[in-house]
């Protein structure tokens, strides 16, 4: 019972939009993690650095070559090679001999080529703003994963005795080649990459090396710009996954939401239904959940409708015969004569007969209501059914001549023989009861358009028009003439109904041409023959 | 209580679809000396009633073929004077009849007390043949509180001079309150006052009653608030 009400409510408000926001969430991190992932991935910086190492050796070894002619590092060869290709290189590429001194250095050569100004572009301040924001990420997942750094040399590679040390010069004149990587003086994230080739010399030691300088500082500032980009990228798809988003939690989250509202709207403060879902217009799966809810709780309505008024019924049904157990128990009391007082207590009897019939019809009703699903049910046979009940009136003894007229064929239909009895009884004793004596009720059985059918035709009054559509309706009852004989309750036909619906059928009731009334009980039939052979029963 | 033979002329009406309560009350007005005509359909009963109109008419709220409340409207067309009591089975049923502007004269629920009925039927005869004689009250049969005036005869309330139509239930009921005004009348009280005659009266239906008896009142009085529900108790008749 705590569905009702505030307390069901206090959590659906909590909960508003939480659709709406994993949504957003879901889209963002579909753009932003790939996105993320080449932003923070240093494979790429890594490729970088490695084309800037391949190239800077190439030229270290183009260089080596030009130099390796015997007595080419004893004159003004190597600062006169240097020279020439200053003008071309990127690099800071330096000679030294077998000791390590410098001989030529493209540093001490003039002004070198400028490459283009960086400045300008780092100046744009919406750039630096959009740079900012994408460091935040970057630097954080530095610090979350630091990227595996090379080891630093941390000595000064040209001191000023005109001798270059280093790993890889000692390397280089040993004749291996020789490679280090030392932060830049100016102390930014970038670092000097330096590598060393050995000059071939007469004999097995190398007659000198080359030492090519770089700095990575261009590499970052081109991941710089990449980053840049693809973090403008991730930018607006984020953007663009945000209004997606919006649109998408319109199209799902607030149909919902609506939903939700309509279905706190429709219990009012007790819990009672009032009202149903709209009928949504939507072609979605949310139109056909809300069309769901729409019959759902329409048929709750109705079965709401039903009890409250099934309570008042049985009420006004139970009244009336108390109403003359009092009034005769009071005149007994109150008569003189001897056989007034019998008439009255008679009558008290009757009354209380009818309320014991009245209480069985309707235990008997909410009972086929709940359980007619779970009752066993097989192939019945309606020939033998009617052959049976026809002719249990005709051992009693009736006043009315009962008969059957049975088809060629056997009809079956699934459903449990108890209640199918029950339909004809019902039927039956609702044709004699209106028949004069001695005249005929005909029963018939017939297959027409894959239904059974059975026909009850009486002889008596016929149902006035006015009547036609209530005469299966729970207490409606018409008896017009004899109204003192068989008490009735007005839910035998109610019983019938409620059966043959259950079953899939229907009843329906008309007067004939040529007087009296017919009832026609269809149900689905069991295929027979050749078919039932084939498809055996599912 | 002793059931005194006294001779009356007058017809009743019965209409009810259920024959043992048409029986018993049949026989129970036949031995009042009344005349009684029978019958179990509404049509049925106004095609014989317009030929000759009873002097009573007890009518079944839901009767086959033309519902009492339908009945009432027509026998009232015919006549403004002819007393009409509903039996009702349904308490729904009784408050949406006393919505109405029918101009029964009194109301009983199914299951009633038929001495009750009896002593309606009697009320309303009497109530009929007095108005018919003019108003010429014994003043010791008056019942006078502050503007309230009863005339404990006629079954009549006035307001100031002027006439509250009221049935007799609603009578029974504001004389049972005015005549100790500003003291709590439990709904069991106001139960014995309005039917003396009968014990099974379920509350619901003294409260409907009150609520149309100060309906009248302020229809009569707008400024009308002398019954003043006292939660938990009852009534209490406060005068003008």
């Amino acid at each position: 019972m705590g569905e009702e009400g505030g307390p069901a409510g206090a959590p659906g408000r909590r909960r508003r939009g939480g659709l709406s926001t994993r949504l957003l969430a879901f889209n963002l991190l579909l753009v932003f993690i790939p996105a993320a992932g080449l932003l923070y991935l240093g494979t790429y910086e890594k490729q970088l650095l490695e084309a800037q190492e391949r190239s800077m050796v190439q030229e270290g070894r183009v260089l080596a070559a030009a130099l390796s002619e015997p007595g080419a590092l004893a004159g003004e060869e190597a600062p006169r090679v240097l020279a020439r290709l200053n003008r071309r290189l990127e690099s800071r590429i330096r000679v030294v001999d077998a000791h390590g001194k410098i001989l030529a250095d493209t540093s001490r050569l003039g002004p070198r080529r400028e490459k283009p100004a960086e400045e300008g572009r780092e100046a744009k301040g919406r750039e630096r703003i959009l740079y900012r924001v994408g460091a935040i990420f970057y630097s954080l997942s530095h610090r979350l994963l630091p990227p595996a750094e090379p080891p630093l040399e941390m000595r000064e590679p040209s001191p000023p005795d005109g001798q270059l040390r280093g790993r890889e010069v000692e390397a280089a004149l040993s004749g291996r080649y020789g490679r280090t990587v030392r932060p830049s003086p100016a102390g930014q994230r970038s670092v000097t990459l330096s590598i060393a080739i050995p000059i071939a010399g007469e004999g097995a030691a190398p007659a000198g090396a080359v030492v090519v300088t770089s700095s990575t500082w261009r590499i970052l500032q081109d991941l710089y710009a990449i980053r840049l980009g693809i973090f403008q990228v991730c930018l607006a798809s984020v953007a663009l996954a945000g209004v997606l988003s919006l649109l998408v939690s319109k199209t799902i989250a607030r149909p919902l939401q609506e939903l939700r509202d309509e279905a706190a709207a429709i219990l009012d403060r007790r819990g009672r239904l009032q009202g149903s879902f709209r009928r949504s217009q939507r072609k979605d799966e949310i139109g056909e959940l809300s069309r769901a809810l729409h019959d759902l709780t329409a048929r709750l309505e109705g079965y709401q409708r039903f009890l409250e008024s099934f309570a008042a019924e049985i009420s006004h049904e139970f009244r009336n015969p108390l109403a003359s157990i009092r009034i005769a128990a009071e005149m007994a009391e109150d008569a003189e004569k001897e056989e007034d007082r019998r008439r009255f207590l008679e009558i008290a009897q009757r009354e209380v007969q009818r309320m014991e019939r009245l209480l069985s019809e309707l235990r008997e009703m909410t009972r086929v209501d709940a359980r007619l699903e779970s009752e066993e049910q097989g192939a019945l046979s309606l020939n033998a059914l009617l052959e049976r009940v026809c002719e249990g009136y005709r051992l009693r003894g009736s006043r009315v001549v009962f008969s059957f007229e049975p088809p060629a064929e056997t009809i079956t239909v699934q459903a449990s023989g108890e209640r199918m009895a029950q339909v004809f009884e019902n039927l039956l004793d609702n044709a004699a009861s209106f028949s004069p004596d001695g005249s005929a009720v005909r029963v018939r059985l017939d297959r027409e358009e894959g239904a059974a059918c059975v026909r009850i035709a009486d002889q008596g009054p016929g149902i006035p028009d006015e009547h036609l559509p209530r005469i299966f309706e729970r207490f409606f009852s018409w008896r017009p003439g004899h109204p003192e004989a068989d008490p009735h309750t007005g839910l035998g036909l109610a019983i019938v109904r409620t059966i043959v619906e259950g079953y899939g059928g229907t009843v329906a009731a008309a007067t004939n041409p040529e007087g009296g009334a017919t009832f026609t009980v269809r149900m689905p039939a069991s295929r027979t023959g050749v078919f039932a052979k084939l498809a055996p029963r599912a | 209580m002793r059931v005194v033979k006294s001779v009356h002329p007058e017809t009743v009406a019965v209409v009810d679809d259920e024959p043992a309560i048409r029986e018993t009350v049949t026989f129970a007005l036949k031995r009042e000396g009344y005349r009684v005509r029978a019958f179990g359909d509404g049509r049925e009963a106004w095609e014989s009633l317009q030929q000759e109109l009873p002097g009573l008419a007890i009518l079944d709220i839901v009767l086959p073929r033309m519902d009492g409340l339908e009945l009432c409207r027509k026998l009232r067309a015919r006549s403004e004077a002819l007393p009409i009591i509903f039996l009702s089975s349904r308490d729904e049923e009784l408050d949406r009849v006393l919505g109405l502007e029918l101009g029964a004269d009194d109301y009983l629920c199914k299951p009633f007390s038929m001495r009750e009925l009896v002593a309606r039927v009697k009320v309303l005869f009497r109530r009929a043949a007095l108005l018919r004689s003019g108003p010429s009250a014994e003043p010791e049969k008056l019942l006078k509180a502050g503007p309230l005036e009863l005339d404990l005869d006629r079954y009549t309330a006035r307001w100031n001079g002027a006439l509250v139509s009221l049935t007799v239930t609603e009578f029974l009921l504001l004389q049972s309150l005015a005549r100790h005004p500003g003291h709590v009348k439990t709904r069991r009280q106001l139960m014995e006052d309005a039917y003396p005659h009968d014990a099974f009266v379920s509350e619901r239906t003294i409260d409907s009653h009150i609520k149309r008896l100060r309906r009248k009142l302020v229809e009569t009085e707008p400024s009308f608030s002398g019954i003043e529900t006292v939660h938990g108790l009852g009534y209490r008749y406060e005068g003008g």
